[in-house]
């Protein structure tokens, strides 16, 4: 099966090999991981001032969680019944406020059993969310974000059937080696090397790709065995031929094992229960300083201090505060009264809204461990592109499966909840031809549509080149704090949206502000 | 301030079925939902919001903002693929009865109205001339005419009031067949040559009060 690829082939595939020099200047970077390091927060301590806090995000918690510790007088409103925004499970019992389509989650009352809508998974350079997780005795586990047993499905490949992750990655990686290391014996590329810098690639090559010693791929017991392997002694299985790869456009996921920025590869972790086992640890310390259902109406900032007005119980309160930390999203905000100067409500109503959506159900049984998967992701070439099985509770009875995540939202926002299930089961049997039958009241959160959310990540460049000089601006008119009064924080307030590590570091950044500001004040 | 909650809450317990909240860890939550789906995206009291594009409620006319939420219902509005505002309101419009859809009604008529922000500049004068046709129907003063359907248009959002032009214009709204005024204001919106003179409409529009 296999169709060897020619050096003029391999390099019209690749378009340019001229990159080689690129490479290795790059590498000059190698050895500097980036740092990041929980940060050390030491405020100045007892002097009374007054803070409200909008929002009850994680960059909100961190806030409230730190002021307090320091003895400062902590305000938190939530227009929500719940805390976490964007960090929200999904369990027995759990009511999903989407605006027009409300769903109440009646899965089977066990902790194993939940869903993560939002954030879910902590790569270990995330020092700041591990620290709290370590401060707040939350318990974490392994979270598996990549199994080799788990599918790769695609209408254009095998028929539409699904292709092991394993017999697909282990024939890309093959063939990217042969074709490599086909491309060494060019002048233009070795001239780059020394001899034993060509070597020492090629050497890596051949394991990289497992190439046999003509340097060429013919298959790979890394992807399991044909037959035999254990009693006897195992065969290969069949190599799919690189145009059969290339076929789908899903090699760009499955090649794919780190998630961008967090430095960790396949290893992240989850807490035991649910992601909001961080939420609840800060919000249960932070006690009733937080207001639920207390949606702000209006801030106004003064020459000294914020008015926040808020409802509660349908009657208006104004909280006065000597500063203020808003992270409700900016889009929202474009809907509440303020005196914010010109240029800030610009910025604000600059950045778009993500439209993230995600799925999820309850299986009757682990249905997937009986076909070698345990956790991972199996990536299917459609709308619902991903299904996450449970790495938690093996062999128990049954698990909570993701059954779409589509990070862009496509058209889910605009479907009905009937349509959306529909949907997710459609795609879902092509991979498990079980999956219609093992499903149990599936649960969809539209984040476009979740009342006081209205919105996933925060978008921020408009333009995939990466931020324009303008947008540069407005991120940092919106770091400054408005007359050193107001500040905005969550992942909105960032240069890497998504992520819990960037948004508890907005409330850093906003707190170091803060401090040297009281600290500056006179006595 | 009753009023306004005796409205809010009816409109919400048939907007969602009350079922009681689970509490989750150790912070409780009250028993039911009472938060107000419409203020989320119109804005506080209805302000209006450009970055949801959500419109201005505050100062709406009753019967035509009971018109459209029964349009929505029906689904005479916001069922056009490319209308994606309609499609987004749609979903909550649906699930009103007759007796909610009068309430909000009544809870929006007790908002204060707040003049809109100025967001689209054209050729005021060229405007001016366009509205000729317009005003027959919706007043000169762009102050609306309930005997002939005809809601008012000033101090509504501009940005709204252009999308909408663009989406009447494109078929996107008004081209459901039972939907007698809308498809009045295709027609009409056609008599405007070309986006520039829609711009200056509505650029026009907000010179009046």
């Amino acid at each position: 099966m296999t169709n060897p690829v020619s050096r003029r082939e391999f390099l019209n595939l690749l378009g340019a090999y001229g990159g080689t020099s690129t490479v290795l200047q790059a590498g000059a970077a190698l050895g500097f991981m980036p740092s990041s390091q929980a940060a050390e927060i030491a405020l100045q301590a007892n002097n009374g001032k007054k803070v409200a806090i909008l929002g009850t995000g994680i960059s909100a918690l961190t806030t409230a969680w730190e002021l307090t510790k320091a003895g400062y007088d902590c305000t938190v409103l939530e227009a929500s019944h719940r805390p976490g925004g964007r960090m929200f499970t999904v369990r027995s019992g759990t009511v999903i406020d989407e605006i027009g389509n409300y769903q109440r989650c009646e899965w089977d009352n066990d902790p194993h059993l939940y869903f993560n809508a939002g954030a879910a998974r902590i790569p270990s350079i995330h020092s700041n969310v591990l620290k709290y997780c370590k401060e707040l005795e939350v318990e974490l586990q392994v979270f598996v974000n990549e199994s080799k047993t788990a599918w790769v499905q695609d209408d254009a490949i095998n028929g539409g059937k699904p292709v092991r992750n394993t017999d697909y990655s282990s024939s890309m990686q093959g063939f990217i080696s042969e074709m490599l290391s086909k491309a060494l014996g060019d002048s233009h590329l070795d001239s780059s090397l020394t001899e034993s810098e060509s070597e020492t690639l090629l050497s890596m090559l051949r394991s990289f790709g497992d190439l046999n010693e003509d340097m060429l791929y013919k298959g790979s017991t890394r992807a399991g065995y044909g037959t035999g392997g254990f009693l006897d002694h195992g065969t290969t299985k069949d190599v799919i031929a690189l145009r059969d790869l290339l076929k789908t456009q899903l090699a760009r996921n499955v090649m794919v094992t780190t998630q961008e920025g967090t430095g960790s590869g396949p290893l992240l972790m989850q807490p035991v229960g649910g992601m909001d086992r961080i939420i609840y640890a800060f919000a249960n310390r932070l006690g009733n300083r937080i207001k639920f259902r207390s949606p702000v109406t209006e801030v106004m900032v003064k020459d000294d201090g914020v008015e926040v007005a808020y409802e509660q119980n349908g009657v208006t309160e104004v909280l006065k505060a000597d500063y203020c930390f808003n992270c409700i999203p900016s889009h929202l905000m474009s809907g509440i009264p303020n005196n914010f100067p010109a240029e800030y409500s610009e910025a604000l109503n600059y950045i778009r809204r993500g439209k993230a959506y995600k799925a999820a159900f309850q299986a009757k049984e682990r249905f997937w461990e009986k076909e070698g998967i345990y956790g991972g992701i199996s990536w299917v070439n459609a709308p619902t592109q991903q299904i996450w099985y449970p790495p938690h509770n093996i062999h128990g009875k049954k698990g909570v499966v993701l059954a779409a995540y589509n990070f862009g939202g496509a058209n889910y926002t605009e479907m009905s909840q009937e349509d959306r299930i529909e949907d997710l089961l459609k795609h879902g049997e092509k991979v498990h031809p079980n999956y219609r039958e093992m499903a149990e009241k599936p649960i969809t959160v539209a984040w476009h549509r979740m009342n006081h959310m209205l919105g996933c990540a925060p978008r921020w460049a408009r333009n995939r080149g990466g931020w324009s000089d303008k947008e540069e601006q407005m991120y940092e008119t919106l770091r400054q704090p408005v007359n050193g009064r107001h500040y905005l924080i969550g992942d909105q307030s960032t240069q890497h949206s998504a992520w819990m590590e960037s948004a508890i570091q907005s409330a850093h950044y906003a707190l170091a502000d803060l401090d040297q500001r009281v600290r500056s004040e006179p006595a | 301030m009753k009023k306004l909650l005796t409205a809010t809450t009816l409109c919400l317990s048939a907007l969602c079925s009350m079922a009681s909240l689970a509490a989750e860890g150790d912070v409780g939550v009250a028993a039911a939902m009472d938060d107000r789906y419409c203020s989320t995206c119109h804005g506080v009291e209805g302000i209006g919001n450009i970055a949801i594009e959500a419109p201005r409620l505050a100062g709406i006319e009753a019967w035509y903002l009971k018109r459209q939420l029964e349009n929505f219902r029906a689904g005479i509005r916001g069922t056009h693929g490319e209308d994606t505002q309609g499609i987004a309101m749609r979903p909550m419009a649906a699930k009103l009865s007759d007796e909610s859809i009068a309430d909000i009604v009544a809870w929006v008529g007790d908002w204060e109205y707040v003049p809109a922000k100025v967001t689209v500049e054209g050729n005021v004068n060229q405007g001016r001339t366009a509205f000729q046709t317009c005003a027959a129907c919706h007043g000169v003063n762009a102050q609306g005419n309930e005997a002939l359907g005809a809601p008012a248009l000033a101090g509504q959002n501009d940005w709204y009031l252009l999308a909408q032009l663009r989406n009447f214009r494109a078929d996107f709204r008004g081209s459901h067949r039972e939907d007698t005024y809308g498809s009045q204001m295709v027609t009409m919106s056609k008599t405007l040559r070309d986006d520039q003179a829609v711009i200056n409409v509505v650029s026009y529009i907000n010179t009046l009060q």
